[in-house]
């Protein structure tokens, strides 16, 4: 026999996996427009539903803690959701300013960094599976992902290097070199939400934030 | 119960000693009052014996006597009392013995003290000269009595109490021992009061039939799961909450998880949005359906609401892999698109030269050209039916022609044969290696196969190049090889080139010739036969097909 407290706790479960489906929507989206499909449109939809998402998931939290005073693993789990959707609230963001920047990229007049798109997959890929460990409560998967956050940077770095060769050379537009920079940019930021929603589902699953541990490292040394 | 035994012992035993003391300390005090009523007549009547000898001096001589002694005259004045001056003693002559006496020669009577607690009895007897002599004595009366006894008479009951709560509480225990060892599994076999048997019968039908039920569950629930553990389908029940119910391993299968997801929402399975919607729909009570991609794999979903009381209160999921039929699919649309390409391309160029013609914009002595063009043209046209036409046929199993023993090495003679002029053409040399092998098989299918897979090699060849075909005996099969060292087929391609229409080379294909349905041919030529085909090239160096018969294939 589940009890409503458990009832409740599943549906913030089911809330949070459906919110985790739209980023991932999106930020596929987003992949797709910088490949030059046109689909803005989906992106900001999208991207205020995962807003609407984010109030409501919030007001199951709110209840769950002010109704029933989890204690212990509940509570891990509810201050960890809560701090996941913020960080999936911004990957929404993020994959509408891509979806902004997309519309002023001429794909006709300038060859795009291959890194650029591979970064896209990468991010995708990092968000899919960041979502994968929460509903899996899979411990390796979430470790995975903070890993893979070193690829995503480089990659970034490289597209960095990339485009001042062709500012250097003249073979681009430099406004087009921003905006590409910036897209590049967004595309780490999002890796960077995803490593935080894999650590907050580390948290949720061991107890331990990765944040924390450092702090009390160099706590450490200090004392 | 054995409180209960316990405390009605008790109070038995309380409620009977109690009542039995009442009744002895009764029966008792009766007896005695009796006893002394005797004691007092006789008393009298001794003294009546010695007034009546001695007259009033006889009683003043009496000196220990317990009882009161009182003279009365007849007119009821007292002469003598032994114990107050009978000169200041009222007259008795109203008293009740006193008159009594007189009346019936003998009177008794009793009163009681003011303070209830003493009783005095007398007794008077009248003497021969109408005197009466009165005895009297006091005794405690029945209420004293019990109250001067009171203490040990609780002492008595204290204890027996004590002895009684004793003993009864080991009677309660003995009594329930036995309705507390009862083996209820097997109510039959226990010894034991009667009154406890017919609990006993019904406890054992209510067994019997509880273990029918259990049985009949656990029977329906093997059937269940054996129908669905071998479903091929995956199965999902979920409540309303989206949380699963059962599934079955098809199921987790299915969606790639290692353990039953039993417990937890569907959405942990696939959180895709076609997914979600169509849970949605089927928990607002509507049918749903939906073709989900799932990593390569095309799943057929469909859902149905289960209602009770006209509320939804869950969902039935089935899942059915549709990869094949989805691919499938997808191949004979591209096929259809193919072969309509394929037709229109001459069909355009011959309508075109036909209306240049007819228009009139054609010399006299071009028109022999452009007739020999449009022949070409239909040439190729009914080549493409015609191959369209046996590719169906070997697709569909039906054979025109015969089984018979056939000399695999003169057939690939004659192919060699057929296509020494085109080989020529393109300076390749053709080899045949091996020797006279019979093996029972389709003679135009054979040949069919062969000269597609050598007029590849031919088409496909670099100047110079070589095309060997390889006959070779392992037994039960018969291998046949056309290997040749032409430009060969990239790695991506490998797979596709059997499919109708694929060719490698899209843009140049026209230059070569062909339709495209060549080795499509030989596929289906090959899996008619019964045998296998297995495709080895690296680019630039050459491509071996080989292809394994059976010698004796069973005809259908």
């Amino acid at each position: 026999m589940t009890t409503r407290f458990e009832r409740q706790l599943e549906e913030l479960h089911v809330q949070i996996i459906t919110m985790g489906s739209l980023c991932e929507k999106v930020i596929a989206f987003s992949a797709k427009a910088i490949q030059g499909v046109n689909c803005s449109k989906e992106i900001f939809d999208t991207d205020r539903e995962i807003d609407a998402k984010e109030r409501e998931i919030e007001n199951i939290c709110m209840r769950l803690l002010l109704h029933q005073q989890p204690v212990a693993r509940d509570l891990r789990e509810i201050s960890a959701a809560l701090k996941m959707i913020s960080d999936m609230e911004r990957i929404g963001d993020q994959a509408a300013d891509i979806a902004d920047l997309a519309r002023f990229i001429d794909r006709n007049s300038v060859e795009i960094p291959k890194e650029i798109e591979k970064m896209a997959d990468q991010t995708v890929r990092m968000v899919t599976e960041s979502i994968d460990s929460f509903v899996k409560a899979d411990l390796d998967l979430c470790r995975k992902v903070i890993n893979d956050d070193d690829m995503v940077d480089e990659s970034f770095e490289q597209v960095k290097t990339e485009l001042t060769e062709m500012i250097y050379h003249r073979s681009i537009d430099a406004k087009m070199a921003l905006d590409l920079l910036m897209t590049a940019k967004y595309m780490e930021r999002i890796g960077d939400h995803a490593v935080n929603i894999a650590e907050w589902v580390e948290y949720s699953i061991t107890g331990i934030h990765r944040n924390n541990e450092h702090q009390n490292r160099t706590g450490g040394i200090i004392n | 119960m054995t409180k209960k035994i316990f405390k009605s012992t008790v109070l038995v035993s309380a409620s009977v000693l109690i009542l039995g003391i009442a009744f002895v300390l009764g029966i008792l005090y009766q007896y005695f009052g009796k006893q002394l009523d005797t004691e007092l007549a006789r008393e009298a009547s001794y003294l009546a014996y010695g007034v009546e000898q001695q007259g009033e001096e006889y009683l003043q001589q009496l000196k220990d006597t317990d009882s009161r002694i009182t003279y009365i005259g007849e007119d009821g004045t007292v002469i003598y009392d032994n114990e107050a001056d009978a000169a200041e003693m009222e007259n008795h002559k109203d008293r009740e013995e006193f008159q009594e006496a007189l009346a019936t020669g003998a009177g008794e009577a009793q009163r009681m003290s003011s303070t209830l607690s003493e009783k005095t009895v007398y007794y008077a007897k009248r003497l021969s000269d109408n005197s009466v002599l009165r005895v009297s004595s006091t005794q405690y009366s029945a209420f004293a009595l019990v109250l001067q006894l009171i203490q040990p008479v609780l002492c008595i009951i204290f204890v027996m109490l004590i002895l009684a709560g004793v003993f009864a509480s080991k009677i309660a225990g003995k009594i329930v021992e036995p309705i507390n060892e009862l083996d209820l599994e097997k109510p039959d076999e226990n010894e034991i009061y009667e009154e406890v048997a017919p609990l006993l019968g019904k406890i054992n039908r209510q067994n019997r039939q509880i273990r029918t039920q259990l049985e009949e569950a656990r029977r329906n629930q093997e059937e269940f799961s054996i129908i669905t553990e071998n479903m091929q389908e995956g199965l999902l029940v979920i409540d309303s909450y989206t949380m699963i119910l059962s599934g079955n391993s098809s199921a987790w299968k299915i969606f790639q998880v290692d353990k039953p997801g039993t417990g937890r929402s569907v959405y942990s399975l696939d959180r895709n949005e076609d997914f979600r919607k169509v849970i949605e729909t089927v928990l607002e009570g509507k049918h749903g359906s939906a073709l989900l991609h799932l990593d390569n794999e095309f799943v057929q979903l469909i859902a149905n609401p289960v209602n009770r009381d006209g509320k939804t209160v869950g969902a039935v999921l089935l899942l059915m892999n549709e990869t094949e039929k989805v691919q499938r699919e997808n191949l004979r649309r591209e096929f259809s698109a193919n072969v309509s390409h394929e037709l229109k391309t001459p069909l355009t160029s011959i309508s075109g030269f036909a209306e240049i013609i007819q228009d009139g914009f054609v010399k006299e002595e071009d028109v022999k050209k452009f007739a020999g063009r449009i022949y070409k043209e239909a040439q190729r046209l009914i080549q493409l039916v015609e191959d369209t036409i046996r590719i169906s046929q070997l697709d569909e199993g039906e054979n025109p022609y015969e089984w018979e023993n056939i000399d695999l090495y003169t057939v690939a003679k004659d192919v060699c044969g057929n296509l020494n002029e085109a080989a020529k053409k393109k300076n390749v040399h053709l080899y045949i290696e091996g020797e006279r092998l019979i093996c029972r098989t389709v003679r135009p299918i054979l040949e069919e196969i062969l000269y597609n897979l050598c007029d590849n090699g031919i088409k496909y060849n670099k100047d110079n190049g070589i095309v060997s075909i390889l006959i070779k005996d392992l037994g039960n099969e018969v291998q046949l090889s056309v290997e040749d060292n032409g430009i060969g087929i990239p790695r991506e391609d490998r797979k596709r080139v059997f499919e109708r229409f694929y060719r490698v080379d899209k843009s140049h294909s026209k230059e070569i010739g062909g339709t495209g349905l060549g080795l499509s041919i030989v596929k289906h030529g090959v899996t008619f036969l019964g045998g296998t085909l297995n495709l080895v090239s690296e680019v630039d160096k050459g491509t071996e097909i080989t292809v394994t018969l059976p010698k004796n294939k069973s005809e259908k």
